[in-house]
């Protein structure tokens, strides 16, 4: 193994000479295939999200191939992704994450779904040096403990209700009173610390905050104590049944809230089948709509990207922002491997995701120290009542104004 | 005359059985137990080339990572043994003294800044400790009560921990990663292991082994008998947590990462015991057997996508299979006088079926 | 004053599910000391089946909810007479095992058949309820509840007014005297399995017009049952329907009433509740002592 890796690494350094000294010749060598580990939930409680992280990454992956792959230092570098399914489970994720290094050779790993497996896997990157760029695990405790290897491409937690109470501040009439519901995870409780904190600076007061177990079905008694505070805004952050859960309650109770918004939930096709009607008016914090309006240095154009995505995936929806950031990973791994001008030496590639800074079709990629993704907005989508999402805010992506305030549930 | 399947003397062939498998079996654990030590560990200041590093460390690592997982059930369901198997007494909710072993190293490295030596004594302390405070109330339960108690004990400790923000709340919390440090991991995890084996062996040996086998024939008459059934039977129990909770300990600061779904989780109730009554509930290396077969084949078939989700249903399945037609365990086979043979499947089914 | 009244008639209906959930559960634990871990599973299949039928065949849930008494049925005297009567006399923890078993298979045939994906039964009434000043009375709840209390009705009925009943009764008491006097016990056992099945079937179908459905939906029932099971008390139909009603005002009384306490602490009460009726109290509030 050792062997034939030196020969790689002659050969490269071989045909970079040859293309110096040649001058003006094109880059067609082809070297060894880069292989990519993804650990992912593939069955288990999060095996939706799981798939779309997956249908984000065989994106970028299709796209790559087709270019032939990865270029580095003017060599040609197709690529592979071995899949790993940890059953939505922390501790399987990390002994998978070790398998795929040790016994799949993958030579980077793209990011598991979730905070759990995320925070496990980010622990065996660091044992093994190996850099790992992930889109899909928002909560910040997993950044804050000094790893090094580890990269996340979306915004924080923390960010996520932001942009909606944003949103609110310039909407009349303006709401005043806030009930937040949060689950019990540590994504969730980010999301809720975060509105609680940023809340009273918007000129809100959060009436009334609770939180509820993870995977919660019945709701109905926290939603009721929420009614009786009369709030304008019913925030949540938890995931899509709970999301679920609550919006059937408010409507069982006749909870009349001048806007819902969900952190997780809204922007799936789920939420809307599930719902039907009863879905109008909600709001949802996002990491990237098919609205906005960046112009990325590389990769797909916006647009390009949601006709590739409904090609590639038999599909009328458009993706949502599972799959966008899964392949914003990729990405951002992608550019740090040109930069870096290497595959074999991890700890350059680090270094080169650690400086890295590049615009894309999902928003701009630049890693703060503890490598979190501090550049990029969330956005506000809301599903309207033409059944479709729209995004609402910042206005220089906003597509459609906001439909505020909601209607009475018996007015609909 | 058909009972002599199940007498328990066995016979000659029985014997030379029993001792081949266990040569066999010791020769295989002399190789586990060495192989960790081929993990080079390169010194941090090495000068070296970091592929040629990178490729000598990972050869090992993830079949040293199977290894400890390998390890820690063993010990989950040897300890499991002695309040379940010895005692009579199946406990569903010993993960709560998993977790709260997990939780005291990892509350104690991360939050408190101790070190991890100081702090994994503490962890069998705190589980035992808890299991005597509980195990006062709930060992006067019987049967199917005492299971459902202590599944819901075993619950509810997760879900209390949970709420505690001190206790690092939804987020969980991370012990400072220590590196280099797999074969040590391993090491503990197996000496954890052989601990467990041998408290079983001591106990068995013991007339506290002897109380706890009579209060599970028959309670009643144990403690007419002069038995302390309330002191055997917490004794036990604690005994159990202690060594369960010490793998918890171990766990924390191997993976860096504890939340109440990765140390708390029901399944691993069920595993350890499955474990324990495929290899032989009440034996001494029963368990030990049953946690390495059902642990590899866990972690061979993980990772398949679809197929974790068939072996999730022929987990079910073999559950379904060993209650019904394995009752007493593989381990009867091995030195027991049963044969395996159809003959010994019909009788176990007809034992036991309505 | 009227958030507490909201809350009580809220806990009220939450106990009219548990009701229908424990039924079944009560009945199976009560007459063939079997603890059954697969009675969510069993309620969800419940669920599927009203999904199916309304996304499908256009039928209001409440109309489905013979149809999955009857699937249940005969799929719950399969299992027991087919698997579950294997261990009958073994030592009581291998029918646990054996449920639990039972449990991870069907999840997993539902995570093969209907993927994770959450499935709602929606009807145009949904959301529709009684409003009283302030206070909303949602009206599929409180069907939910009338017909839990029907099923618990028609159970008692069963069991206390026909032959059917009496041989169950029998079984129950004393197997070897029931076999004496010709009752066939494997029969028997498997009809009053799947006479609990039924009941998770109906369950189920009243849930799905209340939450979402999913592979896993129903695992927090299995453990909730337990709950009212103990609570109320094993034996009599009107114990489980004490236990339920009573087991959904705790949880929604603490959650709401105690500072300090929130949802968070659900699962945490429950249990707190389990041990201490356990310890204190094991036969239940209305079950007849050991």
């Amino acid at each position: 193994m050792r062997g034939l890796l030196s020969g790689i690494a002659a050969l490269s350094l071989l045909v970079a000479c040859g293309g110096a000294s040649g001058g003006g010749a094109p880059a067609t060598k082809t070297g060894e295939d880069i292989i990519l580990g993804a650990p992912l939930s593939l069955t288990g409680s999060s095996s939706k999200e799981g798939a779309l992280a997956k249908q984000g990454y065989d994106m970028w992956l299709t796209w790559i191939n087709q270019q032939g792959g990865i270029n580095v230092k003017g060599v040609k570098h197709k690529v592979q992704i071995k899949y790993a399914d940890d059953q939505s489970k922390s501790d399987i994720s990390a002994q998978l994450t070790q398998s795929l290094i040790t016994d799949q050779k993958v030579q980077f790993l793209l990011g598991p779904y979730g905070s759990g497996p995320t925070a496990a896997d980010a622990v065996i990157a660091e044992k093994n040096s190996i850099p790992m760029v992930e889109g899909n695990g928002a909560a910040q405790a997993i950044f804050s403990k000094g790893y090094k290897y580890t990269f996340g491409v979306l915004s924080p937690a923390n960010k996520y209700l932001q942009g909606v109470l944003d949103l609110a501040a310039t909407l009349s009439p303006k709401p005043s009173t806030i009930a937040m519901l949060a689950a019990d995870d540590s994504f969730s409780q980010e999301v809720a610390a975060a509105v609680n904190d940023y809340a009273p600076t918007k000129g809100f007061t959060v009436v009334y905050s609770q939180k509820y177990p993870n995977g919660s079905t019945d709701v109905s008694s926290l939603v009721a104590a929420a009614k009786a505070k009369s709030p304008d805004m019913v925030l949540n952050s938890g995931h899509l049944a709970e999301a679920i859960a609550i919006n059937k309650a408010a409507k069982d109770l006749q909870l009349n809230a001048k806007l819902f918004a969900y952190s997780v939930g809204p922007s799936t096709p789920d939420f809307v089948n599930a719902l039907g009607k009863d879905s109008y008016y909600v709001m949802d914090g996002s990491q990237w709509t098919p609205q906005v309006k960046y112009k990325p240095s590389f990769y797909l154009s916006v647009a390009d990207y949601v006709a590739a995505y409904r090609s590639q995936f038999n599909s009328q929806d458009d993706p949502d922002y599972h799959v966008a950031e899964s392949t914003a990973a990729c990405l951002a791994l992608q550019k740090a491997i040109e930069n870096a001008g290497t595959v074999t030496n991890a700890d350059k590639v680090r270094d080169a995701l650690a400086a890295l800074d590049v615009m894309t079709f999902f928003g701009e990629i630049k890693f703060d120290g503890r490598g979190v993704n501090v550049t990029k907005p969330m956005v506000v989508e809301q599903i309207q009542t033409d059944g479709k999402h729209h995004t609402v805010y910042p206005a220089d992506v906003a597509d459609k104004p906001a439909q505020y305030p909601t209607p009475a549930w018996s007015q609909r | 005359m058909s009972e002599a399947a199940f007498s328990t003397q066995p016979s000659r062939a029985g014997r030379r059985v029993r001792r081949l498998i266990l040569v066999v079996f010791l020769v295989a654990v002399a190789v586990v137990l060495v192989l960790p030590l081929t993990l080079t560990q390169p010194a941090a200041d090495a000068n070296l080339d970091p592929e040629t590093l990178g490729i000598d460390f990972a050869i090992n690592k993830s079949i040293v990572r199977t290894e400890t997982t390998i390890a820690m059930f063993v010990a989950l369901a040897a300890a499991w043994n002695l309040i379940g198997g010895l005692t009579g007494y199946a406990a569903f909710g010993n993960v709560a003294f998993f977790g709260l072993g997990a939780y005291t190293v990892g509350f104690l490295t991360d939050k408190q800044h101790l070190s991890f030596a100081l702090a994994l004594p503490l962890a069998p302390v705190g589980a035992a400790a808890f299991a005597g405070l509980i195990g006062l109330p709930l060992l006067r339960l019987r049967g199917h009560y005492f299971a459902i108690a202590t599944l819901g004990t075993g619950i509810a400790v997760g879900e209390v921990i949970k709420n505690i923000d001190a206790f690092g709340g939804g987020t969980g919390l991370f012990p400072p990663i220590l590196r280099h440090a797999d074969a040590l991991f391993f090491y503990l995890m197996a000496a954890n292991a052989g601990l467990a084996v041998l408290v079983t062996w001591l106990v068995l040996r013991s007339r506290f082994g002897y109380g706890l086998i009579a209060i599970r024939e028959n309670e009643e008459a144990a403690s007419v008998l002069g038995v302390n059934t309330t002191a055997y039977k917490v004794g036990a129990f604690a005994l159990a947590a202690a060594l369960t909770g010490l793998a918890g300990g171990i766990f924390a600061q191997w993976s860096s990462f504890i939340d109440q779904e990765s140390v708390f989780p029901v399944q691993y109730n069920v595993q350890m015991i499955l474990m324990a009554i495929l290899g032989g509930a009440g034996t001494l290396f029963g368990p030990v057997a049953g946690a390495i077969a059902l642990e590899w084949l866990i972690l061979a078939l993980a990772g398949g996508g679809t197929s974790s989700v068939y072996a999730q249903i022929g987990l079910g399945v073999l559950l379904a299979v060993t209650v019904i037609f394995v009752p007493r365990g593989v381990v009867d086979f091995f030195g027991g006088s049963s044969r395996l043979s159809l003959g010994y499947f019909r009788r176990s089914l007809r034992e036991t079926s309505v | 004053m009227s958030l507490l009244v909201q809350q009580l008639i809220l806990g009220l209906m939450l106990g009219g599910v548990y009701v229908a959930v424990a039924i079944g559960f009560s009945l199976v634990w009560g007459i063939l000391n079997i603890v059954n871990l697969a009675h969510g599973a069993l309620v969800v299949v419940g669920m599927y089946a009203t999904w199916y039928l309304f996304t499908h065949l256009g039928l209001d849930p409440f109309l489905t909810l013979p149809v999955d008494a009857a699937v249940l049925f005969l799929v719950g005297y399969a299992l027991q007479r087919g698997v579950i009567n294997r261990v009958i006399r073994a030592p009581l923890f291998f029918t646990l095992l054996l449920t639990f078993g039972i449990n991870l298979v069907l999840i997993n045939l539902f995570l093969l058949w209907f993927k994770a994906d959450f499935r709602s039964v929606t009807t145009a009434y949904s959301g529709a309820g009684l409003d009283v000043g302030s206070i909303t009375i949602p009206y599929i709840r409180l069907a939910a509840l009338g017909i839990a209390l029907l099923l618990a009705g028609a159970v008692g009925y069963l069991m206390n007014r026909t032959r059917t009943g009496f041989a169950i009764q029998a079984v129950g008491a004393d197997k070897d005297a029931a076999q004496l006097v010709g009752i066939d016990l494997r029969h028997v056992y498997a009809l009053t399995f799947a006479v609990g099945a039924a009941c998770a079937g109906v369950a189920g179908g009243l849930l799905s017009t209340i939450q979402a459905i999913s592979p896993t939906a129903g695992e927090p029932y299995t453990l909730q049952a337990f709950v009212v099971v103990i609570l109320g008390g094993l034996g009599r139909v009107s114990a489980t329907v004490v236990g339920g009603l009573l087991f959904g005002l705790i949880e929604v009384l603490a959650q709401s009433q105690v500072p300090g306490l929130g949802a968070g602490w659900s699962n945490a009460i429950a249990f707190a509740v389990l041990v201490l009726v356990l310890v204190l109290r094991p036969q239940g509030l209305l079950g007849r002592p050991a």
